[in-house]
């Protein structure tokens, strides 16, 4: 009797064991699946969806004028996007002028008291500028007539300054779960990451929290086996013997995520050191041309990108929109892209911040602004 | 008469311990870490890989570092190292990578600019007579904007592979070029420093230059020579930098210039306390680099690197200075 209760026991046991294994192999697949899903939504050309109704845009800008103030003119990825912005107004007779600066508080404070004294209508703040640090200055713009507007800087989850009329907000949470998804789906669900992240960088707290999120959700037995916090301004002394020390001390470690692709210049010669380069894969986010050439090159393999110009006409479209009193777009809507080693070709060679994405968005754009 | 015949016998100089204690201590220091570091990662850590790599990654640094004692020992200061050092690397980008100029010869040129960047410093501070501490500042801006502005404040990838073989790709027992390249100019270095006249000369100046000058030595070209040294060397940091990275950005180049200034003021504490030294200078370098690369394996917040390096900095300078009965030094 005891031992056929014994027996019936360990099967019972046996059995539920079985059972919570191919439950638990069940979700890591059904995971796994929605992780490729997911990837697989990213890596499509990008299409142009409308951000709201067609509006006579020349209209709108006729005599209107912009100042664009960016988090520093040092920054080619800013300076890029209001080249761009400069072409796109001069479509339809927006002026935009840059505030040129090195990323010095004191300096956007100058460019927001010369748009009160010369009468602008738009102050755009690009991607870094927190208005909060500039409040007061920003809050006599608006006492004066001009608009204060950001774009590029605030995730969705973000709490708008109250001195904002509208921000053009850019899904920082979304690149997160794109960088968790490839991970996942890189390493066949069996990822054992080194994080590297700048946490004084405002976007890294929602692309962290749904990087970590989108983990959990698709990837049960992914680990972030190191997460390595280092400031912007010692990327260049740091990250490399970081990663160095990290994949050295934990050899399980199969991805590395920096998430701003520019730490990557430290994260390659790290692995190239450790004798890691092809073995450890390196997916990241931005779209810097020099970051996809490492891709070309078989350094790294994976980089989120988005247009530069498309930005811009996303932004021109947004603050016109504003400006005139119509409905505001809440996002850019500036679709993001994943660049891999199957069309890292189209970024060009060398590769450019604008090639790859395709141009649907220009004429997309200029029929909703009555101008094709 | 006994008493006189006393007085007069050659004495036999006391040793002092402390003082031979001393200059082993940094050197004694840094075994205890890395056996404290064997024991908290006993897998990981103490293995010719993990060192290797270590004595490669910091060789920029190190270099760096034996740049500034020259001019700190005849009494100026550079602190436009870590933008010569970045401007040599992003020379290297543009010419070699945008311009498509042969590798070899882009190191010429960059180790020549370095000379002129040498003698920009000198005109000022010899014949100016602009404090040193002055001219490298201001210099250090203007090269920062140089850098910006030739680069268009982008990083420059693509250096060719020659290079980047020649700085990590070739090996020696294990450990890439980068290391031996540091290893060799403090060879040089301490050769000069302790065998030529001319270090003798370079340690006169910066003891006292007046001093100097009335002992015959030639108090403006030595600092000319220091100067323009301290130059060529960054520059060379600078093709090592380009090399470790295989790439070129306008701006991490300059936060070397304070860990490159930590190392020179600890390596200062040992091998020779109270000079500067190249070998104490390495020896700072590597035992920076070892609790860095230890607490980074810990997997401890990499703020506690910053707290470790002012700690050690700050420590070992002060017990030397009490070790020598806080006597003058060429420290501060």
């Amino acid at each position: 009797m005891t031992k056929r209760v014994l027996i019936a026991s360990l099967t019972a046991i046996a059995a539920t064991m079985c059972m919570t294994g191919s439950s638990f192999a069940d979700a890591a697949s059904e995971g796994l699946a929605r992780a490729t899903e997911n990837i697989a939504k990213y890596k499509a050309k990008p299409e142009f969806v409308a951000p709201g109704d067609p509006f006579d845009a020349k209209a709108c800008a006729a005599g209107k004028k912009m100042l664009s103030i960016p988090n520093s003119s040092g920054n080619p990825f800013l300076k890029g996007i209001i080249d761009r912005m400069k072409v796109a107004g001069a479509e339809v007779g927006l002026e935009v002028r840059e505030w040129e600066n090195q990323g010095q508080p004191s300096q956007w404070v100058q460019g927001v008291e010369l748009a009160t004294r010369e009468k602008y209508d738009i102050i755009d703040l690009i991607s870094g500028i927190d208005p909060g640090t500039i409040e007061p200055q920003l809050k006599a713009a608006k006492e004066a007539g001009v608009k204060v507007m950001t774009s590029h800087f605030y995730d969705p989850s973000f709490e708008q300054n109250p001195v904002v009329s509208s921000s053009l907000t850019i899904g920082f949470g979304e690149v997160g779960t794109i960088l968790a998804d490839w991970a996942a789906v890189a390493t066949d669900g069996k990822a054992n990451i080194a994080l590297i992240v700048s946490n004084e960088v405002p976007p890294t707290i929602p692309l962290v929290a749904n990087f970590k999120e989108q983990l959990a959700k698709n990837c049960p037995d992914c680990t972030i086996t190191q997460e390595i916090n280092v400031g912007v301004t010692e990327w260049g002394t740091k990250i490399q013997t970081a990663v160095q020390s990290a994949v050295q001390a934990n050899p399980e470690i199969n991805v590395v995520i920096p998430i701003y692709d520019s730490m990557s210049q430290f994260v390659i010669p790290a692995l190239r050191l450790t004798g890691k380069t092809g073995e450890i894969k390196v997916g990241t986010f931005n779209g810097t041309p020099f970051v996809l050439d490492y891709i070309a090159q078989g350094l790294a393999d994976m980089n989120i990108g988005e247009s530069l110009d498309w930005i811009a006409y996303a932004t021109v479209d947004g603050h016109l929109r504003d400006a005139c009193g119509l409905e505001s777009p809440t996002a850019l809507n500036v679709p993001f892209y994943i660049f891999d080693k199957d069309n890292i070709a189209e970024a060009g060679t060398p590769a450019q911040f604008d090639t790859g994405y395709g141009d649907a968005y220009k004429s997309g754009f200029r029929k909703l602004w009555g101008i094709e | 008469m006994t008493d006189t015949v006393k007085s007069t016998s050659p004495t036999k100089p006391s040793v002092n311990y402390a003082r031979q204690f001393e200059r082993v201590a940094l050197l004694l220091v840094w075994a205890l870490t890395i056996v404290l570091f064997s024991f908290l990662i006993p897998n990981n850590f103490l293995n010719w890989g993990n060192f290797s790599i270590m004595f490669a990654s910091y060789a920029p640094a190190a270099l760096l570092a034996l740049a500034i004692i020259i001019p700190l020992t005849a009494g100026d200061y550079d602190l436009s190292v870590g933008a010569t050092l970045t401007l040599s690397a992003s020379t290297i980008g543009v010419l070699n990578v945008w311009q498509q100029m042969p590798i070899g010869w882009v190191l010429v040129i960059v180790l020549l600019m370095g000379l002129g960047v040498g003698l920009f410093h000198s005109l000022f501070i010899i014949y100016f007579r602009v404090p040193s501490l002055v001219v490298t500042l201001g210099s250090t801006s203007l090269m920062s904007g140089i850098v910006q502005w030739i680069t268009n404040s982008s990083t420059i990838g693509g250096i060719d592979n020659s290079l980047i073989m020649a700085a990590v790709g070739y090996r020696l027992f294990g450990i890439p070029y980068a290391f031996y390249y540091a290893l060799g100019a403090a060879l040089i270095m301490w050769y000069i420093f302790d065998f030529m006249p001319l270090g003798r000369r370079l340690l006169f100046v910066g003891r006292g230059r007046e001093v100097a000058r009335l002992n015959g030595i030639s108090v403006n070209k030595v600092r000319v020579g220091a100067l323009c040294m301290s130059a060529v060397l960054a520059s060379a940091a600078g093709i090592l930098y380009a090399g470790v990275l295989g790439s070129a950005d306008p701006y991490s180049g300059l936060n070397y210039l304070l860990p490159a200034f930590a190392a020179a003021f600890l390596g200062a504490t040992t091998i020779q306390p109270g000079r500067f030294n190249p070998w104490g200078t390495i020896v700072a370098v590597y035992f920076l680099a070892t609790g860095i690369t230890g607490l980074s394996m810990l997997g401890i917040p990499l703020w506690v690197t910053n707290v470790f390096n002012g700690g050690a900095l700050i420590l070992a300078v002060t017990i030397s200075q009490i070790t020598r009965g806080r006597e003058a030094s060429d420290i501060g």
